[in-house]
Formats: structure tokens, sequence, C-alpha cells
């Protein structure tokens, strides 16, 4: 398992590399000029722009640039915003909330989705399997910011269970529509996950073996075919913790939380490129990591992957 | 299923060698006539195509002629959907939003299909340190969220007012998922006897990639890029959504929603026919996707 874990960090290295080298050429190489952008609509001064260019080092050939900045990621020192403020403390100010948000969907889909996954697999052709099963088709055709509007206006505006809006500071409860919507098509992958994983460990010999041996059907169900059946749903979960700190965006800028995505937001329309680069270096860096947990959660479930 | 003792070898053996031989695709096809899934999403893709291709037959109006007086009026004769805070009729715009998103869809499936399925077949038809460099540079694209790329790219688009910019920015962080899959495909037929068989007829390498290994790793990609479809029409709106997608004179069905936004409270139907369009071209395209890979891959055929 040790070797294992080395290996995967040392492939790790040159992914984190290659990412945050094209996550910074795509925002400060591509055709478009950052800094004109800063200007809006106003005429560029060309001393200001100088200035900001040399600020962000911009006036230095392209990989220098690069090497500056992750030399300056490694201290987490991401530069300052227009209003002078450092862009890691807004950063850091922003995290919680996502991470509280991120948590609660991830909690939500991983529940709700093995549950009803494990029903619809293990009663196929019910009733209530058809009815799981339509539910998390249209669950996945509908798009985050319908799923978003619909919960807003049926459990906000209309039964007042919810608040529509949860705002700068958000409880428990201000979140969980919101998490609730962002992880809605998550689960319904799940569930179709997890439903064609035990229907495919149903007829396997070995649950042949297992009841062949005698044992009680609960056993047999939870032991073996669930068991068996969850080794790609955590994966699946796990890839999906870091999807959803992206994902988050369109969820907080409906419901109005002050997280990363609203915060990246923000920034792309106010021309922020460098807060907009940290951001998504922090994010895809948080993706890499996840992957990597799950990598070894994955070895750790099924013991052919770590000698392959 | 019965035991081999109760299965006499005569009936084993009894296959009509007189019927003509059936190919994987007669036999996809087969299984597909007779999915349900596919019926309902084939004859709602065809719909959706012909509406795309003449919005003229389903409306006179034109979804950019918006007068103010009209602002917010709700659905009369010949304006079936009632007008929105422009004054622009809502029917109209949705009618003519669905070539747009059709567009879009199609557009990057087909770029995603064609630069990912080359990638993916030259690294798994050469291996060796070709498919190293290119599998490192698929995961280093795989570790950007989409949505997050997409937006840091479209950022920098942003006065463009081309549906292009979107169409690319869809392929560029959307052909990994096909290189993988296209990779493995080729990886497991590469060594299959018909290419050695082949080989030892004198085919050179290329014919056999083409002739053979790419037509034979086809069915999986075919599955991908139907399920993609309906993802990319869903990137899409939630891009045009956010306001980086595509340009506001281009009518869009994400670009509505977003318009209508903050109408949820007071008029919730200009919000609603838009978002119902979307889900339905989504639902189509996803039912589609389940159905093609039903028929494609047996291994996962529903008993």
């Amino acid at each position: 398992m040790g070797k294992y874990l080395l290996r995967r960090i040392l492939q790790m290295i040159p992914v984190v590399l290659g990412t945050t080298l094209l996550v910074y050429a795509l925002v400060f190489a591509l055709p478009g000029d950052p800094v004109k952008a800063m200007f809006g609509d106003k005429p560029v001064n060309e001393a200001v722009a100088a200035q900001i260019r040399a600020e962000y080092n911009l006036d230095k050939p392209f990989i220098i640039q690069y090497l500056l900045f992750l030399k300056n990621a490694l201290t987490l020192n991401f530069g300052e915003t227009f209003s002078g403020q450092p862009v890691i403390s807004e950063i850091a100010r922003a995290f919680p909330v996502t991470i509280k948000l991120a948590l609660m969907a991830f909690c939500f889909e991983a529940i709700f989705g093995v549950v009803f996954g494990a029903i619809s697999g293990l009663k196929k052709g019910k009733w209530y399997d058809s009815v799981i099963l339509i539910v998390s088709l249209l669950l996945i055709s509908v798009p985050t910011f319908v799923t978003g509007f619909v919960g807003q206006y049926v459990l906000g505006v209309q039964l007042r269970i919810f608040p529509v809006t949860a705002g700068s500071n958000p409880g428990f409860f201000d979140l969980l529509m919101p998490a609730m919507v962002l992880g809605s098509v998550s689960m319904a992958y799940i569930i179709r996950l997890s439903r064609s994983e035990i229907s495919t460990n149903i007829p396997q010999d070995y649950v042949r073996t297992a009841r062949a041996k005698g044992m009680s059907n609960t056993s047999v169900t939870f032991r073996h075919i669930l068991r068996n059946s969850m080794i790609p749903v955590v994966t699946y979960l796990g890839q999906d913790l870091g999807a959803l700190m992206g994902g988050a965006m369109v969820t907080e800028q409906i419901f109005n939380i002050h997280g990363v995505g609203y915060l990246t937001y923000q920034s792309i329309l106010k021309g922020e490129a460098n807060m907009v680069v940290s951001i998504v270096t922090l994010l895809t860096l948080v993706f890499v990591v996840c992957n990597l947990v799950v990598d070894m959660l994955y070895a750790a479930l099924d013991p052919r992957i770590r000698y392959a | 299923m019965a035991s081999i003792e109760e299965t006499p070898l005569l009936k084993v053996d009894s296959v009509d060698e007189s019927a003509p031989a059936t190919s994987m695709w007669a036999d996809a096809w087969r299984t597909l006539r007779r999915n349900p899934l596919f019926i309902i999403s084939g004859i709602l893709i065809v719909f959706i195509v012909f509406v795309a291709l003449f919005p003229g037959v389903f409306t006179r109006e034109n979804p950019n002629y918006c007068t103010l007086e009209n602002s917010l009026g709700a659905a009369s004769s010949g304006h079936p959907f009632g007008f929105d805070l422009q004054g622009c009729d809502v029917y109209a715009r949705v009618v003519y939003g669905t070539r747009t998103s059709l567009s879009v869809g199609i557009l990057s499936t087909l770029i995603v299909v064609f630069f990912g399925s080359l990638v993916g077949a030259i690294a798994g038809f050469c291996g060796g340190w070709v498919d190293a460099v290119l599998s490192r540079i698929v995961d280093i694209f795989m570790a950007i969220p989409m949505l997050l790329g997409a937006i840091v790219v479209l950022q920098m688009f942003r006065t463009s007012e081309s549906i292009w910019k979107v169409v690319l920015v869809l392929a560029l962080f959307g052909w990994v998922s096909v290189a993988r899959i296209a990779r493995s495909a080729v990886l497991s037929t590469k060594n299959l006897e018909f290419n050695t068989a082949s080989t030892a007829l004198g085919s050179t390498p290329m014919r056999n990639l083409f002739r053979h290994i790419i037509p034979n790793s086809l069915a999986p990609i075919i599955v991908i890029a139907t399920t993609s479809l309906g993802s990319y029409i869903v990137s899409e709106a939630t891009l045009s959504f956010l306001g980086i997608g595509l340009p506001t004179t281009t009518v869009s069905w994400g670009g509505d929603i977003s318009n209508a936004q903050s109408l949820l409270r007071t008029d919730p139907m200009v919000l609603f026919y838009p978002s119902v369009a979307l889900a339905i071209t989504v639902l189509a395209f996803i039912m589609m996707g389940d159905a093609v890979k039903d028929a494609l891959d047996p291994k996962s055929r529903t008993a």
C-alpha cells in the first residue's frame, strides 16, 4: 500500500504542474489583453497599464511569469485584488462557506443516492423501482439552475418552508435547499450507478455460493452484494466532491451564497484575472487530491488494483 | 438457468445456419427498434431537429421583435406563452432557441468525437512513449472541472459575437473523456486475432488501424457521444445563464432563463417555458444514450 501511495503521489506532480500551467496559460497568454480588460470601457492609460504589467510580471517572458506565479502560490501569496485586498484573505473568507455547502450536498447525494439505488436495484421491476428510475432520469435532464428555480419557487416562495436566498453568513438551515439542489444531479447518477452495479452482482457466482453455504438473505445482501457494488460508487463520490466545489458556482449564484463560486463569478464580472486564476488553481488542487484519496480508497476496497 | 445435463447437445448445436449472418450493427439495430425508450426519444429528437431546421413552420413571430408595450403581457391568440419583460414573444423565442441549443450540442459533439477518438486511437495504437505523453495530457485536462475551465477561457472572449467560442470551449474540455474511452477500446481491439490475420496477409499498420481497429472500437465512442450531446446542451445553457456563454444577440434558452431570473416571484411562467424546452431536449438525448448503450453494450443489457 505504501509503495502504491508513493507512486500515485509521484504521478500527481506532473499533473498538478501541467494543470496549473494550462490554467495560467489560458488566463494570461490567450489573445485578449487582461490588462486592457481591467479598464473596461474606459480608454487605456498606458502608464497605469505598464505599472500593472510590471506588478503582475506581465512584462516578463511567459515561462518566467508562470514560475514566479508558482513560487508565490507555494507560499499562498496570490497577490492583491484591485481594491488592494490580499486575494488569499478573500478566498479564505469564501472557502469555508463552499466547503460547508459541498459537504452537505455530498452527504445528501451519498445517503439518498445509495439508499434509493439499493432499493431500486434489489427490487428490480417493482413499481417503486420504475418511479425511482424516472425521477432520477428527470433530475439528470433538468439543469441545476432550473432545479434551483423550481426549489426556490415551490419550497421558498409558495410553501415558505425554506429561505429563498441564503445571504452572506448562512447557517445549516439556510444551506439545506441549496445543498439538495447542488447534489440532485449527482444523486441521480449514484442511483443509476448503484442500481446497475447491484443488478450485475446479484446473479454472480459468489452470491450463489454465499447462499449455498446457508447465509441469511440479509447477510448476503449487505456483506456481499452491497459491499461489492459500492466500489464504483465510492469512486464516483470521491471524484464528485471535487466537482461539487467547482459546480457550486451556479447554485451559489441562484441562492446568493457568498462562497467560492460567487467570488469567482464576481471576479469574472470585474475582470480580476488574478483572483480567477488563483481560485481555479486551488479548486483544481482540491480535485486532484480528492482523486488521490479515491484511488487510495479504491485500492483498500479492491486488492486487485494495488498489484496491477 | 438450466443445468448442463438438462440441455441436450443437439439443442445447443441447433443454431440455424441457413439464416443470414447478422453483424453487430444489425443486431444492435434490432435491439434498439424494440426498445420503447428508443422509440420515445427518437420521436422527440426528430421533432426537435425539425423545429430547429424549420422554426418558421411553428411560429410567424420574429423572436427579436420586442415592443415594451407588450412587456409581461399575458398569453393571447397567436402568442400562446405570453411575453417577457422586454415584450418579446416567449413562444417564438423558445422555438428559435431550439436551433441554438441543438447546433452547439451537435457541433461540440462532432469536434469532441473527431479529436477525442483520433488522440485516443493514436495513444492506444502506438503505445510506448506516445501513449505515456498523450495520457498525461489527458490527465491534465481531466483535472480541470469543465465549468471552471470554460469560464476561464470564455471571459477572455466576452466581446465575441459567435457561437463558435462556446462550441470550441466545450470541445476543448470535452475531448478528453472520449480520448480515454477510445484509447481503451483500441487497446482491447489491437491484439485480437483478426488483426494478426490481417497483418499476416500483408496489410500495413495504418490499413489495420483504419480498416479494422477503428471500426471495431466505434461502439463505446458512439455511446459516449450520444450521452455527451445532452450534457453539452446543459453546459451551453449553464454558461449562457451565467452570462458568459452565447452573445446576448443570439436567441438561446440559457440566456432567456437568465433574463427571466428576476421574474421568479412575479411571472414564473416566463422562466418556466424555456426551462421545460431545455429539459425535454436534454431528456430526449439522455434516453437515446441509454437506449444506444443497451443495444451496443450487450453486457449492460437489462434482462
